[in-house]
């Protein structure tokens, strides 16, 4: 893991000590909300219906056990003992103090994280695969490159007033679990002829009201001349964003009015006329990052393991639990394991602060003290010997956090909703819940097979129902929320914008209908098909005809 | 653009320390309970909300606003749902929020 040097550090704590003066001023009645807003979200800091909420970052959704158990800490400190995972592989906590928000960034900074462009129209949490550095598909380990990127965008002063705020994601992998094509911008580590690492390059991805798939403007970047390359891009959106309209004032706006080839010509254009002077870093400096990620020193395994075949024999949940919750790693006899913080009938993405320190604990005795954040919500250890697999999965079943749905239809992405958020018109996580709880039988949804749902509160989709196989999109329908069906949406390499199915339901009925839409899958599907294959090949209307009725 | 308000409305902010929900009442403080909530219709709710807004300017609240309202006898509560769960809690976390006291379903 990354180690922040005294830079970073000072960086982080001159930045919590002028927070701190700006709370004591504003509890003063020195500054109004008014002057004091800004202050307090260029902290991560929001107010919600019932409270503060504080969204911590976790860069590229990688932490150490030591930060798990700092948040857990924080969690019983200062919150109400649990913490939300979210879709940006950030935290957040939804019921601090303002007077103790200080002090929450100070125990932060003393474990190397901070609330630092959470919030704000500035470049975000740079955000990557989970799997990061384990994945046995990967081309080459995101997180250097992510760190750079962070470096390079912690309180760049030509982008700290951007337009609106600015997504990147990266993944190092051909399979996309980071979603790359739904960014502002999104890069795609790849070899080229020669064996040289760089990346393809897409920008003007997005959700929220106008979603949109994001282009490929480069097919090759050399890893060298990623920071000037960066730099154009942002140069071209900052001068010509929208900024009359908030609605209108994302990258995909403008990426949409100029076209990508010339957005793509005025970026290497820019590119051409900065690329010499030395923004980008030398080649020693990518590899002193580098160094910080280098592989654990993991030995080779034997990949069959008797204990782990024996208890899947007898154990229906556990032997779900290894096919779903375990993916393959780079070294023979390892997986990375995720663990699934979709309980059924629980809320998606949360964990109690003794779930958190159970995390860290076994992320320390068999992870190589390595925790993960996926943007889907659970958490991850990245480096586990298969040998270690039923100890672990005891341990975890034990504290509720066992759960085998990992990519099935009940490991529901939720955004918090009107259950906290402010901007919310509908609940979301009721939902979830009323779903989990009507597929509550792994057999049954083992039988159904890859499924995606998700679910946002409101159209800023931070629930991406966009790029679910089935979103779900809660509204405000005359003061009364009502949810929307639709279908066909991927974020994955395959990335496709999900349509909606017809008119809305209320709470209870788009449970109903959700169902329905399983069952004409089943019905439907070919050998070895998917959902998404099958609604892919079959399109909308035998679903809509079963949901609504023939016409 | 929100859309006007018509009919029964209250006030409702946030607490400046901890963010909580809180209703003007009609003693001119606020409460986080429904109970004491000051209510006006379309030709009052003006000066009911120029009243709290003084309060704000005292950093007690924040986000000062009105809201609709129903009334049951002599009380109001809020109309739409977002505000219910303000006065409420939110209703997944039954177990922690500050609507322990309260029955969500009864409401």
């Amino acid at each position: 893991m990354y180690a922040y040097d005294k830079f970073d550090h000072k960086l982080v704590e001159a930045r919590v000590a002028e927070f701190r003066d700006q709370v004591e001023r504003r509890v003063k009645g020195e500054l109004t909300e008014e002057e004091f807003r800004p202050l307090r979200l260029m902290n991560g800091l929001y107010l919600q219906l019932h409270a503060y909420m504080l969204r911590v970052a976790v860069p590229y959704g990688t932490l150490s056990a030591n930060q798990v158990r700092k948040l857990a800490h924080i969690a019983r400190k200062y919150d109400k003992g649990y913490g939300h995972f979210t879709t940006r592989q950030n935290i957040q906590y939804n019921w601090p103090k303002l007077s103790e928000t200080p002090d929450i960034l100070t125990e932060l900074a003393e474990v190397e994280m901070h609330a630092i462009q959470t919030s704000g129209n500035c470049i975000r949490n740079v955000t990557t695969d989970q799997f990061a550095g384990a994945a046995a598909d990967e081309v080459a380990d995101p997180r250097p490159y992510a760190e750079l990127l962070r470096q390079w965008s912690t309180f760049h002063p030509e982008f700290s007033f951007l337009p609106r705020k600015f997504k990147i994601a990266i993944t190092g992998a051909p399979t996309d679990r980071a979603a790359v094509k739904w960014h502002d911008i999104g890069l795609i580590l790849k070899k080229n002829d020669k064996g040289e690492v760089g990346f393809e390059v897409l920008v003007g991805g997005g959700m929220g009201r106008t979603p949109v798939i994001g282009k490929t403007i480069r097919d090759f970047l050399p890893e060298a001349d990623l920071l000037s390359y960066m730099e154009a891009i942002l140069r071209v959106y900052n001068e010509q964003g929208r900024r009359d309209n908030k609605y209108k004032a994302r990258i995909k706006i403008l990426v949409e009015a100029l076209g990508a080839e010339e957005y793509a010509r005025q970026t290497e254009a820019e590119w051409e006329r900065i690329k010499d002077i030395p923004i980008d870093v030398p080649a020693e400096e990518i590899a002193r990052i580098r160094a910080f990620f280098a592989p654990p020193p993991l030995p080779v395994l034997p990949d069959e393991v008797d204990g782990v075949t024996s208890l899947a024999k007898n154990n229906f949940i556990f032997a779900s639990w290894v096919k779903n919750n375990t993916h393959p790693h780079k070294v023979p006899g390892h997986v990375a394991i995720t663990i699934s913080l979709k309980p059924h009938g629980g809320i998606p993405g949360d964990a109690t602060a003794e779930q958190m320190e159970l995390v860290a604990s076994l992320a320390d005795e068999y992870s190589q003290s390595e925790i993960r954040v996926s943007h889907e919500q659970n958490l991850i250890l990245p480096h586990v010997a298969k040998k270690d697999l039923p100890a672990l999965w005891t341990d975890l079943d034990e504290a509720g956090l066992g759960t085998a749905n990992v990519g099935l239809l009940t490991d529901i992405i939720a955004c918090p909703g009107l259950d906290y958020c402010a901007l919310a018109n509908a609940r979301s996580i009721p939902i979830a819940q009323n779903i989990t709880n009507r597929f509550d039988d792994m057999k049954r949804i083992q039988n159904i097979g890859p499924l995606k749902i998700k679910i946002s509160g409101c159209i800023n989709a931070c629930g991406h129902h966009h790029a679910g196989h089935i979103g779900i999109l809660g509204v405000d329908k005359k003061g009364e929320e009502s949810y929307q069906l639709l279908l066909g949406g991927s974020g994955a390499e395959d990335a496709s914008k999900a349509t909606i199915l017809g008119p809305g339901f209320d709470e209870f009925g788009i449970v109903d209908a959700l169902e329905t839409v399983v069952a004409v899958y089943l019905g439907e599907r070919e050998e070895g098909e998917t959902f998404l294959e099958t609604y892919r090949r079959t399109g909308p209307q035998i679903f809509k005809e079963a949901v609504y009725g023939a016409a | 653009m929100a859309k006007k308000i018509t009919g029964p409305q209250m006030i409702i902010a946030n607490r400046l320390d901890d963010g909580r929900a809180v209703f003007f009442t009609r003693n001119g403080g606020w409460s986080p309970e429904t109970d004491e909530a000051a209510y006006a219709d379309d030709d009052g709710i003006e000066a009911l909300l120029a009243e709290a807004t003084k309060s704000a300017d005292k950093n007690i609240v924040l986000s000062v606003e009105a809201i609709g309202a129903v009334l049951n006898g002599d009380k109001a509560y809020p109309a739409h749902i977002k505000h219910a769960m303000q006065a409420k809690g939110p209703s997944v976390r039954a177990d922690l929020g500050y609507q322990v006291s309260l029955d969500w379903e009864a409401n």
